[in-house]
């Protein structure tokens, strides 16, 4: 058989009124969702370079932080956020695979393992609140941590909540069949998801352990 | 590391993992999520046991401190790109995606490496 020339394949991937076809417009919302995240990485890439200025500059007090907070309440949210990826990817497997019922239980797990982070962090914020570590200018040692500290954190939490809510109404157009037969709007939503984790990834490492 | 079966891509139970064939429920994507978890606790112990050291032999801080980062950085690394590449699907998308996102991760790494270089106080004269 001959093979399609150019021009054929243009062809066959438009309608009569030239519309792009399904996978077309696909590719091109997966393309866009990435094109988001890439602006998304030079936004965290300056708070990120903002907390390692302070942590070179300024070495006993993060590690009186670290000494003051501990590790276990980050690494078992550390562990949620992780979690919630592999129900989030889950979830989309479920949907390919044509089992609508899969697919909400295990978004709906992403979302609550998204709100349970968001609760961890408000305990963690609550504690170095009450360590005297804030957003504000003080008088203590923590002045210079407190900006640098939550700038990037609270900014992550902030996506982890937009994601809870973009989770919730991937349930609720999952559940009348939205994505049936094309899931599109659930793999939109786990790429975020999955940066999300990822960002959470470098944060953990660089600010609670380093 | 581990790869799913061709013929049934990443919806195969089956994965082949340093040369055996395992089977689990969700396949690559629950072998990457037990590789994310170990390597977090490998991660976190590795701080803490890092932390002691660097506490018991003062005269060798800086030099711990610097290992401690070069590995716990080393294993942050492997484990964004476990995600990015096995579930975010990278690994079977266009080249085109992987330009989208390893160039703002360039420009921000010479952009955080010019701001390293900046002392603090700004270059005496």
């Amino acid at each position: 058989m001959a093979e399609l020339t150019a021009n054929q394949l243009h062809a066959v991937a438009h309608d009569d009124h030239g519309h792009l076809s399904e996978e077309e417009q696909n590719d091109n919302l997966k393309l866009g969702v990435w094109l988001y995240l890439a602006s998304e990485i030079v936004i965290f890439s300056i708070m990120i370079v903002g907390y390692i200025i302070l942590r070179i500059n300024e070495p006993a007090v993060v590690e009186q932080a670290h000494e003051q907070l501990g590790v276990g309440l980050v690494t078992a949210n550390t562990f949620v956020l992780l979690a919630s990826s592999y129900f989030m990817v889950m979830g989309l497997r479920a949907m390919q695979q044509g089992n609508r019922a899969g697919m909400l239980r295990w978004i709906g797990a992403t979302a609550l393992g998204g709100a349970v982070f968001l609760i961890g962090q408000y305990i963690e914020y609550s504690e170095l609140a009450h360590l005297g570590i804030i957003l504000g200018y003080t008088e203590s040692q923590w002045s210079t941590l407190g900006m640098r500290f939550y700038a990037p954190t609270f900014f992550h939490g902030a996506h982890v909540f937009v994601g809870v809510i973009w989770a919730l109404e991937v349930l609720r157009r999952g559940a009348k069949g939205r994505y049936d037969h094309n899931p599109i709007g659930i793999e939109m939503f786990g790429l975020y998801w999955h940066f999300v984790d990822v960002v959470w990834i470098m944060l953990f490492t660089l600010i609670y352990l380093v | 590391m581990a790869e799913a079966t061709h013929h049934e891509g990443h919806h195969s139970n089956t994965v082949h993992l340093l040369r055996r064939e395992i089977t689990v429920e969700g396949g690559i994507y629950t072998v990457v999520f037990a590789a994310l978890a170990v390597l977090t606790v490998i991660e976190v112990l590795s701080a803490e046991f890092l932390k002691g050291a660097i506490h018991d032999i003062p005269s060798a801080a800086a030099t711990l401190q610097a290992i401690k980062a070069i590995i716990l950085l080393g294993i942050a690394i492997i484990k964004s790109s476990l995600v990015i590449w096995f579930y975010m699907h990278l690994r079977e998308e266009k080249p085109l995606i992987a330009i989208v996102i390893l160039l703002p991760l360039l420009i921000a790494t010479q952009s955080i490496m010019y701001l390293l270089a900046i002392p603090p106080l700004g270059y005496s004269v």
